[in-house]
C-alpha cells in the first residue's frame, strides 16, 4: 500500500508528510476507532491522518506511533 | 457541575456554543430548559420570577461551564481557531464599513461625524482581545 501524503509550504519550501497509519493499523487488525479513542482524538481526525489531510503535532504523532507498536516517529510519519 | 461535556458538542454550523451529542445530553438540556419555560408563562406568587432567575443562573453557569470542556482534539481545537478568527474577520470589516459609511453619511449631511459608541467598543474590545491573547501566547506558548 501506498503511503499516504500531507503536503506543507513555509518560506517557499515545499514539504511533504508522508504517513503509513492506515497500513499499519490494519497490520495489527486495529481499526480506525480504536486507533482514534488510544489516540485520544475523534474518528474524523484518524480519516484525515490517513488520507493525508491533516498535519498532526509532534505529541500526537508520537502517541500514534507508540500505538501502532513502532519505535520511531519515522516508521509512520516522513517529512520529505 | 450538573451536565457532563460529554453529552455535548461543539455547535459549529449555526452559530456558537454547544449542542447535545447523546440523548443525556438532550435530556439534560430539556429538564433545564422545562422549568424556565413553564415557569415563565406562570404568574403564581412573586417567588416565581426569584427561582426563574436562580434556575436560569445555575443552567447559564452550567453551560459556560461545558463550553469551555467541551471534549477536542487538536485538529478540532484547529478549526474551531479558524473558523472564528474569520468570524472574527468577516465581523470587524462589516463593523469597520459601517463606522465608515456613518461617518461618511453624517459628514455628507453636513453633521457631527458621530458614530455608534458600541460599534467603537466592540471594535477595541476586540483589539484588547486580541493583544491579551498573543501577549499570553508569547509568554507561555
Amino acid at each position: 500500500m501506498n503511503p499516504r501524503i500531507c503536503e506543507d509550504s513555509h518560506q517557499g519550501n515545499s514539504m511533504t508528510l508522508e504517513t503509513k497509519i492506515s497500513e499499519l493499523r490494519k497490520k495489527i487488525g486495529m481499526t480506525q476507532e480504536e486507533l482514534a479513542e488510544r489516540a485520544g482524538v475523534t474518528r474524523q481526525t484518524v480519516i484525515s491522518l490517513e488520507a493525508g489531510r491533516y498535519n498532526p503535532s509532534l505529541f500526537l504523532a508520537h502517541k500514534i506511533t507508540k500505538i501502532l507498536k513502532q519505535k520511531h516517529i519515522e516508521d509512520v510519519f516522513l517529512v520529505k | 457541575m450538573i451536565g457532563k461535556k460529554e453529552w455535548f458538542k461543539r455547535r459549529k454550523y449555526s452559530g456558537w456554543g454547544v449542542v447535545p451529542a447523546t440523548w443525556q445530553g438532550w435530556a439534560y438540556t430539556a429538564v433545564m430548559v422545562s422549568p424556565l419555560v413553564a415557569l415563565s408563562f406562570m404568574q403564581v406568587n412573586e417567588a416565581v420570577p426569584a427561582v426563574l432567575v436562580v434556575w436560569f443562573l445555575i443552567f447559564a453557569a452550567d453551560m459556560v461551564d461545558i463550553m469551555i470542556h467541551v471534549p477536542r482534539d487538536e485538529r478540532e481545537k484547529q478549526h474551531e481557531a479558524i473558523a472564528e478568527r474569520n468570524a472574527l474577520w468577516v465581523m470587524i470589516v462589516i463593523l469597520a464599513c459601517g463606522v465608515a459609511f456613518e461617518v461618511a453619511r453624517n459628514t455628507a449631511q453636513g453633521k457631527t461625524a458621530l458614530v455608534d459608541p458600541v460599534i467603537i467598543i466592540a471594535l477595541l474590545g476586540a483589539l484588547v482581545a486580541k493583544a491579551i491573547t498573543n501577549w499570553y501566547l508569547d509568554r507561555n506558548n
